[in-house]
């Protein structure tokens, strides 16, 4: 419909300048525009073909779910179930595949089936059940992300290889997720414009009730809409895990709202019968460039999602300011083209206010990078949600410092995909050496094969890469920590009593090796006895809750064990005064709040690893390796179990 | 110059839209203690005039003149202040709030900085006793009917010491004793000093309540005359001609029965409704608003389910509530609420045009968007819609272009049943005539056609047999002949014979 108004716009007034007016007449590709000239001039690296393709690889899988959700909200619906559903088809894939052996071509078609399937319970919930689209979304997105979990026992599943292909590339440079975003595209765009389920849908967005009395059975098409839905996001789940190679239970979090996100700033009205594929399209690269430009100048990982907001926010309004200015200036003759000039001030303002704002947001936080004889290193970290991952990030900045290195620190915010983003991004820079703390070991192997490929030294820190070379891996062990863990606790306890565990993000390596080390080492102890193992995430408020409920079911605990500090400074909140007294609570990584509630006796002990250490060893290494230096495979940083006797010195170091 | 009786003036008054010119010099003024009609067709600008008083519009040049002195009206506070209140078509109350609360909304009387309930409860009272109608200030809002909706609206518009109040067409949605009952009430009003800017289409309410008319043509405003005008005058001067005949009915030879409707019965709401339309008929209902006239077309068109009874086009029985049935045996439903359910407003007119049609013009799942095209350029050319263009919004359509384009849909879907539910509310006379003219032609070329309307002459005037419905049931069949205003209004207001148990309460009023 769109259009249309624009097409008899132009011909009524037969103005030359058609890119101008297409510009004008679309704030979400004036935007793009706009990103793009703004970090071509800032960055060197941004305009390159690689890097182009590159961005549209990162922009690949939340394009195919905004695809989906395009035909969702144009109805006026909302779907917040298609992360989920894309980790779950994915892993329906490959536990098909992998696990159980089924041909690879029933096992895509049992993973889009699952996909469907998950749409047209979303569809029956909300046309028969009556369930507001945001409720009956809201409830896969919760049941698809568990079964997930409870399919995959919480671990990653190996992608079959064949499927894997659809993350390489065509004739050595043509990614095929782009090429699968562009063909998802054309038949978004085939959909909404040509077919009858496409035009029922505007008719719906627009005014349900007019459509039903039309004779639109609007019931059945709200079916097949949410199961369109869910057939993209099984098929952007299937992209994500190739380009994986691995089918993540955790994989595609909280994606339904960057999805959302890139349909909006593509101009589709949540009130619905407005959106286009095209527009969509944009705001879903809008979103890749920033994420990819932001890495490319190193901006810091917390301003980087300030700038997302507020570029999102900018983004979104300018179409709005667009959208208000545009109900004024269709222009009959004179009139009309003097009332053009004000909307467009208005916009040529506007799209300085956004240069200004991300360029001035950049070199705020830029903080100057140094001349170009330093070497440059980035380090990927899975996450800066938690203290012990900021120590590693400090410990790798000071010796960066110390040798005179530019040091580029990304958050991949606990996503795999994201993470492969960034390592993509640090290898397309050309940065001298990458240092990876893994989201998840498999996950991270086709991304550090590729900068493998364009000899770029990397260095795995904390956990190790699968799959792909690394010229070194600093970690301390987890397996030998989850053992000495096992073992204080139960000498603690005099070598009998009940205790539980609190077990970290289900399919995280960390959880994973600290939880069977303490089991092996439990095996020592037969009077020990675990009444229960519940996941907190590595959650401090998480940890609180857990701990609460646990209590209700066994008030007589005498242990702890919790998979990181954050989750048993938690536990420790919820057994209040019983905390180091009746009951004994030991924590993982030694962070600083740990180690505090040591000295405190809160804590009996915690398992420390060295973040510091971990980090600066890191550094030395890559730089070592990018040199051409021979470096040490595997370099392990002891883990000690800190209790109040000893807790002073490890105070002073940390 | 300066009367000290003049409480507003506008002069010279100029406003454009997108393609339009919708106010171009407008002169206007009101005294204290006169009733100003504002006359106009569809699309005149009287809307947008009244807009530009509530602060809705600014005026691109012109002067607003308040008291005497020459204002801005930038927004609902400033009209507030300058004590010029507005009553438009669509009532703006919250619906869960009760009655009190939405007088007094944004101002409630407070104490402690908690609302002083007693108080507000009192003064609210005082202020529906002045107005004349007899509604519980605890009431929910929700509960009301439109009448007693319209009554709170002018309580609200009171309690802002209004001296100008401005009412959009504020009988057109009220029964002909309701109407009495606001006419007393303005009355009232006008006596106690206020000024009131009245928006009507009916001609005949000008002489019985108006003091003068302005009346406004394509944007300008055309002349001032007094109130007792004669009606043929006031017609002339509002769409530049005169109109022959208001009512140009043809009837065509009935044939046989396309719509037979035996015993349909939902409990509570309708009963024993039996009637049926024959091709080349205008069958019209009438009856007061809430006698269930819309209730059943919505069941006969299978919109909504019924308990008992059938409904059989050209002999086949429809299975119940299934639009699409209803559709595919060719009957088609104008709903009463043009804009809630019969159109899509962001979408253009092709886009609304082709909607019955969507699913025939598909071929393997693609749509002949050509072929849909090019149909609604036609049917749009033959209904004569005003538009720039067929990606025009229907939005942006006057009331009558909007009516057009819904009928059209149906027409393109070579309907042999037409339902039409209140299908000229709201829409000027000029518009009226030429959709009569269209039931003409429906009629003509063998179609039938059911109309519900209040609009007392036009169903008299169109109806070849007019059915009456009074609480949920049929009240009584007039021919056109037998049929006029005392007999469909004696048969509104009776009570018709009902078997033993009578299922009444909560019907509406």
């Amino acid at each position: 419909m769109a259009t249309d108004t624009l097409k008899s716009r132009a011909g009524a007034s037969g103005a030359p300048g058609g890119l101008r007016r297409l510009l004008l007449d679309n704030g979400a590709l004036t935007a793009l525009i706009v990103l793009v000239i703004a970090m071509s001039a800032l960055s060197g690296d941004f305009l390159t073909t690689d890097n182009l393709l590159n961005i549209g690889v990162q922009a690949a899988v939340t394009a195919i779910l905004a695809f989906g959700v395009t035909f969702v909200i144009v109805s006026a619906g909302i779907d917040l179930s298609v992360g989920s559903v894309a980790a779950l088809s994915a892993t329906v894939l490959a536990w098909t595949a992998t696990s159980e052996g089924v041909p690879v071509w029933i096992a895509v078609i049992l993973a889009i089936a699952t996909g469907i399937a998950c749409g047209l319970v979303n569809g029956i919930l909300i046309s028969y059940g009556k369930l507001p689209p945001f409720i009956a979304t809201l409830a896969m997105l919760s049941v698809g992300r568990g079964l997930s979990l409870v399919i995959s026992q919480g671990s990653p599943i190996a992608f079959p290889d064949s499927v894997s292909h659809l993350g390489d590339t065509l004739g050595g440079w043509l990614p095929v997720p782009v090429l699968v975003m562009i063909v998802m595209g054309l038949i978004t765009a085939l959909i909404l414009g040509r077919t009858y389920i496409g035009r029922s849908m505007y008719a719906i967005g627009g005014n349900e009730e007019a459509a039903r009395l039309s004779g639109l059975r609007v019931k059945k098409q709200k079916l097949a809409i949410y199961a369109l839905s869910g057939l993209f996001a099984a098929a952007a789940g299937i992209v994500l895990a190739s380009r994986l190679s691995s089918a993540q239970p955790q994989a595609a979090q909280g994606y339904e709202l960057d999805a959302i996100a890139a349909v909006v700033i593509g101009g589709a009205s949540l009130a619905g019968g407005t959106g286009k594929a095209s527009g969509t399209l944009i705001g879903a690269l809008i979103l890749a460039v920033l994420r990819n430009g932001l890495n490319l100048l190193s901006v810091s990982a917390f301003w980087q999602q300030v700038v997302i907001g507020v570029v999102i926010a900018l983004a979104v309004l300018m179409d709005t300011l667009r959208r208000k200015a545009g109900a004024t200036p269709v222009a009959s003759g004179a009139g009309g083209a003097a009332g053009r000039k004000g909307p467009q001030v208005i916009k040529y303002g506007l799209a300085a206010v956004l240069v200004a704002a991300v360029v001035g947001g950049l070199t705020l936080v830029n903080n100057g990078s140094s001349s170009a004889a330093n070497q440059k290193v980035g380090l990927s970290l899975s996450t800066l949600n938690n203290p012990f991952f900021v120590q590693i990030k400090e410990g790798a900045q000071a010796e960066a410092k110390k040798l005179g290195a530019d040091l580029t620190v990304t958050d991949a915010q606990n996503d795999a995909s994201q993470q492969a983003n960034q390592l993509q991004n640090f290898t397309s820079e050309g940065v001298d050496s990458i240092i990876v703390n893994p989201v998840d070991s498999d996950a991270a192997g086709p991304s550090v094969r590729s900068a493998n490929k364009a000899d770029i030294p990397v260095v795995g820190v904390d956990r190790g890469v699968n799959k792909a070379e690394t010229a070194a891996l600093v970690a301390s062990d987890n397996v030998a920590g989850g053992k000495l863990g096992a073992k204080a606790l139960a000498e603690k306890l005099g070598g009998k009593g009940k205790i539980v565990i609190l077990q970290g993000l289900a399919g995280t390596s960390a959880s994973r090796e600290r939880g069977a080390g303490f089991a092996e080492g439990l095996k020592a102890y037969p009077g020990i006895e675990v009444v229960a193992r519940q996941p907190a995430d590595f959650d401090r408020t998480k940890g609180l809750d857990v701990m609460t409920n646990l209590l209700q079911a066994h008030p007589d605990v005498q242990g702890v064990f919790a998979e990181n500090d954050e989750m048993a400074l938690g536990a420790i909140k919820a057994l209040g005064s019983k905390a180091g007294k009746s009951v004994q609570v030991i924590g993982f990584d030694g962070t600083p709040d740990g180690l505090k509630a040591v000295k405190e006796g809160t804590m009996y002990a915690s398992v420390a690893q060295q973040p510091k250490e971990l980090g600066r060893i890191a550094v030395e290494n890559a730089l070592k390796a990018a040199e051409g230096e021979k470096v040490l495979e595997t370099v392990k940083v002891p883990v000690k179990v800190v209790t109040k006797e000893n807790v002073d010195e490890f105070t002073a170091d940390n | 110059m300066s009367d000290p009786d003049e409480l507003l003036r506008i002069e010279a008054i100029r406003k454009t839209f997108p393609g339009v010119v919708a106010l171009d010099s407008v002169d206007f003024d009101l005294r204290r203690g006169e009733v100003h009609v504002l006359l106009g067709e569809n699309g005149a600008g009287k809307s947008t005039l009244i807009k530009m008083l509530s602060g809705a519009y600014r005026p691109d040049s012109g002067r607003v003149v308040v008291g005497g002195k020459e204002v801005r009206i930038h927004g609902a506070q400033d009209a507030e202040r300058l004590g010029i209140a507005t009553i438009y078509q669509e009532f703006n109350l919250v619906p869960d709030l009760t009655v009190a609360e939405n007088i007094f909304l944004g101002r409630q009387p407070r104490r402690f900085g908690m609302i002083d309930r007693k108080r507000m409860e009192a003064q609210a009272a005082e202020l529906l006793e002045r107005v004349g109608v007899n509604v519980s200030p605890r009431a929910r809002v929700r509960e009301l009917g439109i009448a007693r909706l319209q009554m709170v609206e002018i309580a609200k518009a009171l309690s802002l010491n209004t001296r100008v109040l401005i009412m959009d067409e504020p009988t057109a949605v009220l029964t002909s004793e309701e109407v009495e009952k606001l006419f007393r009430i303005v009355r009232q009003l006008r006596e106690d000093g206020a000024g009131i800017v009245f928006i009507t289409h009916h001609l005949e309410e000008i002489a019985a309540l108006g003091d003068r008319v302005t009346v406004i043509r394509d944007g300008k405003s055309v002349g001032q005359v007094p109130a007792s005008t004669p009606e043929d005058e006031l017609v002339r001067l509002m769409v530049g001609r005169s109109i022959e005949q208001q009512y140009p009915r043809e009837r065509a030879d009935a044939g046989t029965a396309l719509l037979t409707v035996e015993g349909l019965t939902r409990d509570g709401v309708f009963h024993d409704v039996s009637f049926e339309v024959r091709a080349g008929e205008v069958v019209g209902i009438a009856g007061l608003v809430g006698a269930g006239r819309t209730e059943v077309v919505r069941a006969v068109f299978g919109a909504d389910p019924y308990d008992k009874g059938s409904v059989a086009v050209a002999g086949t029985r429809l299975p119940r509530h299934d639009v699409g049935a209803a559709l595919t045996a060719g009957i088609g439903l104008v709903p009463e609420d043009r804009k809630g359910q019969g159109l899509l407003l962001d979408a253009s007119v092709e886009e609304n045009l082709g909607l019955v049609t969507l699913r025939a013009a598909t071929r393997g799942g693609l749509v002949d968007l050509k072929g849909q095209r090019t149909a609604a350029a036609k049917i749009a050319e033959q209904l004569g819609v005003r538009m720039a263009g067929l990606g025009q919004h229907v939005r942006t359509l006057s009331g009558g272009n909007q009516q057009k384009v819904v009928i059209g849909k149906w027409l393109l879907a070579d309907t042999k049943v037409l339902i039409l539910d209140e299908p000229t509310r709201g829409i000027d006379v000029g518009a009226k005539v030429e959709i009569y003219q269209l039931i003409n032609e429906l009629t003509a070329a063998g179609h039938a056609v059911l109309m519900i309307s209040s609009d007392l002459p036009e169903v008299l005037g169109m109806s070849d047999r007019v059915l009456v419905m009074a609480q949920g049931r049929i009240a009584g069949e007039l021919t056109a002949a037998e049929a006029t205003q005392d007999s469909v209004m004696a048969l509104a207001v009776s009570t018709p014979i009902t078997t033993a148990t009578t299922v009444e309460g909560s019907r509406g009023h």
